[in-house]
């Protein structure tokens, strides 16, 4: 029974002339929803882009529920890992229900079938915007495009989902409701990463926290809760309050 | 309900009117009447062995027919290669020249119209597949073709073929010069079967997988990201379909020139009328971009007693109807 749903070995990673990842070595458990944090361009995005297999590594593996994902096929490593990307620019004007469909690609020879036009319904219906099925793409709004992009990585029907925030441009409503979809998955054994920019909601709403800092993917140290001040302050180099809730904390900044 | 009805149309079409450009030509002596017993002719066995309709039939099946298929295959097959380069590059305003092809394709055709060393279908259709070659070449960098690149390189190997043929043009001598500018502006006067039967097989070959890969277009349509955590392979699903777009084009820019911006606009109309979908629009990018050359081909034709290049008329006839649709449809650009 494999217990880790994600396994990275020695990964290093760097663009031209400048090293992002510099060899990390982390687990992630199966069954629970992560949450990656960090500041801005320390790489939490990269970080995600490398688990779903976009970027050539310079050195290291990345192994999800037991197979190194650079040995698998596209199709092969798309029933394993749906990877949502923070922005998506819309060129043509492809009605939602065509985008949502192309979620199926890794199952589809040429044509989709009756069948994977079942699973894409089923995957608007779970996001709540059937109502926009037959809306064109790049005339929705950014928060309603960001809800057809989820329910296409669902229509996809991985086993491990790799979401670079996808809470950032939706309102109250779709964002508990994104939330709570999450939390569903989750409990029906689906593992879950997402790049989270807010830690109060990180911290509300996840199970695990990794933060990526100087070109390292750490957790907390054993004893001490992520959301210390104290150890966020090395992450976010600025002062913070924390607020009790739930028995964890939430932090607000403390200007000096 | 609109949208049934136009696909309806246009798969019903092309027969009627393919019939209906026999008719139409610069010879005066062939009479409707003539075709009509022709038609006939061709079905029963009483043959009849008149001077006159032997002539009727020479022009009919000798020198229309062949031009109005190749009219045909050369629209749809520009229309196609357009729709899918188009959703590959993920950018509605390329065309499939966009890699160099026409110029390549047109310094070859100049090369054998002035120096005679090779058919010049056969030299156009090399060079074409050739500048496409190239540009794929240059723009691929550690195993990656990005969108810019290829389309910065198709830039450059554009220009160079452009110079080359400026160079073959600037030590021409004028006749061999007139028939090379004439040749870059299109050309399907002189269509023969043996020009369709060499055209044939690469543009359905082409259209085929074109065809078979529209469903796939869309997933690349999404952008490199998303096809690839999505399960498909863009770098090799692209390379097929560029290869399937060179391959169709250059065996129509070989026996027809170079048809300006008809690769352009008519896969927008397309998708104006029936909608993005490319399992949709590719067959019908192929029927419509046939009938559509094949009625501009007729008034050109019909217009005047001496020949004027097609591509005069496609644009001249295409941009009004393009500028309708785009006025009268709200098809979601940004």
């Amino acid at each position: 029974m494999i217990k880790t749903a994600i396994c990275v070995k020695e990964l290093s990673f760097s663009y031209i002339n400048s090293a992002i990842l510099d060899n990390v070595n982390i687990e992630v458990d199966i069954g629970k929803l992560t949450i990656i944090l960090g500041r801005n361009g320390s790489g939490k995005s990269t970080f995600l882009r490398i688990l779903a297999g976009l970027l050539p590594l310079s050195k290291g593996t990345v192994t999800i529920l037991g197979s190194d994902i650079s040995r698998l096929s596209f199709s092969d490593r798309a029933k394993l890992v749906g990877f949502m990307n923070q922005q998506h620019k819309a060129i043509f004007p492809f009605p939602v229900e065509e985008v949502v469909l192309t979620g199926r690609a890794g199952y589809v020879n040429y044509s989709p079938k009756a069948y994977d036009r079942k699973v894409a319904h089923e995957a608007m219906e779970k996001v709540g915007i059937e109502h926009l099925s037959g809306r064109k793409y790049n005339e929705l709004s950014g928060g309603e495009q960001q809800l057809v992009m989820i329910a296409r990585v669902l229509a996809q029907n991985p086993k491990v989902l790799l979401l670079d925030e996808p809470t950032s441009h939706l309102d109250l409503y779709y964002q508990s409701r994104i939330l709570r979809l999450l939390k569903d998955l989750r409990n029906e054994g689906m593992s879950i990463v997402c790049v989270f920019h807010d830690p109060n909601l990180a911290f509300i709403h996840g199970d695990d926290f990794l933060f990526v800092k100087e070109g390292q993917v750490i957790r907390s140290d054993a004893g001490c809760p992520p959301w210390d001040t104290n150890f966020l302050k090395t992450i976010y180099k600025v002062p913070l309050v924390a607020i009790p809730y739930n028995g964890r904390s939430l932090i607000v900044t403390e200007l000096e | 309900m609109r949208k049934k009805f136009i696909k309806i149309l246009f798969y019903s079409l092309p027969v009627p009117v393919i019939i209906f450009s026999l008719f139409i030509g610069a010879s005066k002596t062939v009479s409707i009447n003539d075709i009509y017993s022709l038609f006939i002719s061709l079905f029963s066995d009483n043959s009849i062995a008149d001077e006159k309709f032997e002539l009727v039939r020479s022009i009919v099946i000798n020198v229309r027919l062949p031009r109005v298929l190749l009219t045909f295959l050369v629209g749809g097959a520009l229309a196609v290669s357009g729709c899918s380069i188009q959703s590959i590059f993920r950018n509605p305003l390329t065309d499939p020249y966009i890699l160099g092809l026409s110029s390549g394709a047109a310094f070859g055709a100049s090369l054998a119209l002035a120096y005679t060393f090779l058919p010049v279908q056969v030299s156009a259709f090399v060079f074409g597949m050739i500048a496409v070659g190239l540009s794929y070449f240059l723009a691929r960098k550690r195993k990656n073709v990005s969108t810019v690149s290829l389309i910065l390189a198709g830039i450059i190997v554009t220009g160079i073929f452009t110079a080359l043929l400026t160079l073959v043009q600037f030590f021409s001598d004028p006749f061999k010069l007139q028939s090379i500018v004439h040749w870059t502006m299109g050309n399907l006067h002189n269509a023969t079967w043996a020009k369709l039967k060499t055209s044939i097989i690469p543009v359905s070959l082409g259209v085929f997988v074109l065809f078979i890969y529209s469903w796939r277009m869309n997933v690349l349509a999404m952008g490199d990201d998303e096809a690839k955590t999505a399960g498909l392979n863009p770098d090799r699903d692209k390379l097929i379909i560029l290869t399937a777009t060179a391959l169709a084009t250059s065996s129509a820019v070989a026996v027809a020139g170079i048809i300006g911006l008809y690769g352009l606009i008519v896969p927008h109309m397309i998708r104006m009328m029936i909608g993005m979908d490319n399992r949709l629009s590719i067959p019908l990018n192929f029927l419509f971009g046939g009938v559509f050359l094949l009625v501009i081909d007729n008034f050109s034709r019909s217009f005047s007693g001496f020949e004027i290049p097609i591509g005069v008329f496609t644009m001249l006839i295409g941009a009004p109807f393009f500028i309708y649709l785009m006025k009268k449809t709200n098809i979601g650009w940004e």
